[in-house]
């Protein structure tokens, strides 16, 4: 199982630096679904099946439509898309910092001896997700309402004829 | 620390950067999206390992559905920016925003 994370993980990576690298934006939407879909295989293989499900469904999909959407609605010219951005020239040196800040990491990491913080104390709430949610995180449920309805009123608002 | 935590560990930090080097280096909306998108990613990412090495994975996934839904509306409300802000400059320049008035 840690073999197959640890290569989603790469993929994951790569995927990320063609989503910030590629001029073209639709490339770019597409890459970051790729980045999606890699952790939804990461999220369900650490045992998340839900959320494995909404991240697929949702950020997968459901932002990539968002995006394709709102870059098929704004044709920029092409042409002109390189020149006034300029985001090739822009993030040539991201795969580098990248590759240094990784090796740096993981040298502090080896040398400081850093250990993750395991907490064996306490007793899991529960292994249940609908348990969780409705019975002790009622708060989250109803902060998740509030925003859906701000993102609501924020597009009603944005879209209103003048 | 063993190798797989160092991977995911390595994996999250690169892709925070990642993000923040997208929003610090462009002025295109949506690619200011993806660069927020792509550093949300890493978030959810230590959420989930964290879950899992500590045996709360409800509690994990709860808070991983929580940012997933703050994550679309970000990107919902952004692309309805972008839309009406090239309505107006056409173009997809963020520095256009500057310019607006009342």
């Amino acid at each position: 199982m840690e073999i197959t994370i640890s290569i989603c993980l790469g993929f994951m990576l790569i995927f990320a630096v063609i989503a910030v690298m590629n001029k073209s934006m639709l490339k770019s939407a597409i890459a970051l679904a790729l980045v999606s879909i890699m952790l939804g295989v990461v999220l369900y293989l650490l045992s998340a099946e839900w959320a494995a499900v909404f991240e697929i469904s949702v950020c997968s999909g459901l932002v990539t439509v968002i995006s394709v959407s709102a870059i098929s609605l704004t044709n920029e010219d092409k042409g002109q898309l390189q020149k006034k951005y300029m985001d090739k020239k822009r993030m040539a040196i991201l795969p580098y910092i990248l590759i240094l800040s990784g090796f740096l990491l993981v040298f502090i990491v080896l040398t400081a001896k850093i250990d993750l913080p395991y907490d064996k104390i306490s007793e899991p709430v529960s292994d249940s997700l609908s348990e969780v949610l409705w019975n002790s995180r009622q708060a989250d449920v109803w902060g998740q309402i509030i925003i859906l309805l701000t993102g609501a009123f924020a597009v009603v608002t944005l879209f209103k004829e003048a | 620390m063993s190798a797989f935590e160092i991977a995911v560990l390595a994996t999250g930090f690169l892709l925070i950067l990642a993000g923040c080097f997208c929003l610090m280096r462009t002025y295109h909306i949506i690619k200011i999206i993806i660069g927020i998108e792509i550093a949300m990613k890493a978030v959810t990412l230590f959420i989930a390992y964290a879950g899992h090495i500590n045996g709360e994975m409800g509690l994990a996934q709860s808070f991983i559905i929580t940012i997933i839904v703050v994550e679309v509306v970000i990107a919902v409300v952004l692309s309805g920016i972008s839309l009406n802000l090239y309505k107006k400059y056409k173009s997809m320049d963020l520095r256009n925003i500057r310019k607006l008035k009342g």
